[in-house]
């Protein structure tokens, strides 16, 4: 198995929560995540840093995550991102 | 303080409006390459990207301080930069910008060799802060030495040394069962930048030939420049 980098695992995170309606509780995300609860809390923290995921409460008072407009434009650039790198071999 | 001379003819002819293009080209090249790829870099994080985005954006501050040079080498009716005494005002702002063209000059090719070798390096933080001191060494010493032929001395070893660092990257690279060529773009990108010091330097030096030498680099830069827009969607 492809060992996955951290560009993979930003994007695998940000589908998880997008494929799930957009609202999402961390714990279901971090069993569907496939990385350790320490490395999860990581680039939890990176993704709330970066404004890709943002933290809120629903009306039980609930915390759940769901994505920014920056985590759904990572989505969608994706692909280029990737593209990019191997083109230019970075 | 000397009194400045007129213009000369020289000043107002095809060559120094072809000289005045072809940087033109090249720095708008290497600021849509900077800008285009600005998005992908704020939201990828990725390293790769910022010391390719660097690179480019350094030789676009160096070929606007290399239209200056030529402005000056032109006005003074003079293939070299040191005949330019310092004490003349346009002397001193000609050793000034020839300092910077030289640090930016290095610090493009060291970023564009960095972007490509970055995950094989050791990931220290300390090696973007020996990049500028080994330019600003390069940049002193070629100005404090007033020698023209210490600066290419010094940037022929760096071309040398930019060859055997990325023929050893392209030996071990996945790539090199793809196909890809980026790494011979690159190699010509900075024999050809090379060339760029010696005509900047030694006007005479390439005479003949300095009109394919602008046409090829500023086809590698298009080159390089089309590769980016077609990835990127030219946003």
């Amino acid at each position: 198995m492809v060992k996955r980098g951290k560009i993979d695992i930003i994007k695998d995170i940000l589908i998880v929560i997008r494929d799930n309606n957009n609202h999402i509780k961390s714990t279901p995300l971090l069993r569907k995540s496939n990385l350790s609860s320490e490395r999860f809390s990581t680039y939890l923290q990176d993704l709330l840093n970066k404004n890709f995921v943002k933290d809120s409460h629903d009306q039980k008072g609930e915390r759940f995550l769901s994505l920014t407009d920056k985590g759904f434009r990572f989505i969608e650039k994706y692909k280029t991102i990737i593209e990019f790198i191997d083109e230019f071999e970075l | 303080m000397a009194l400045t001379p007129p213009i000369p003819r020289e000043l107002i002819n095809v060559g120094f409006g072809t000289e005045i293009i072809y940087s033109f080209v090249i720095i708008l090249c290497s600021l849509i390459i900077y800008f285009g790829t600005k998005e992908l870099y704020e939201l990828s994080s990725y390293k790769g990207i910022k010391y390719f985005r660097q690179a480019f954006l350094f030789f676009a501050i160096a070929y606007f301080f290399r239209s200056f040079i030529k402005f000056i080498l032109v006005y003074f009716n003079t293939n070299e930069l040191f005949e330019v005494s310092p004490r003349i005002l346009f002397g001193l702002f000609g050793q000034i910008t020839l300092f910077i063209f030289i640090y930016f000059s290095s610090m493009a090719i060291f970023y564009l060799l960095y972007s490509v070798m970055w995950k094989r390096l050791n990931k220290n933080k300390n090696n973007i802060y020996l990049f500028h001191i080994l330019a600003f060494i390069i940049s002193t010493i070629s100005i404090l030495s007033r020698n023209m032929l210490v600066y290419i001395g010094l940037n022929v070893f760096l071309l040398f040394f930019v060859i055997f660092i990325v023929s050893l990257a392209y030996n071990n690279s996945e790539y090199k069962k793809k196909g890809h060529n980026m790494y011979i773009i690159y190699v010509l990108l900075l024999l050809f930048w090379i060339l760029n010091i010696f005509d900047v330097l030694i006007p005479k030096f390439f005479e003949n030939i300095k009109l394919i030498i602008y046409l090829a680099s500023c086809g590698i830069f298009l080159m390089i420049f089309y590769r980016v827009v077609k990835k990127t969607g030219s946003n």
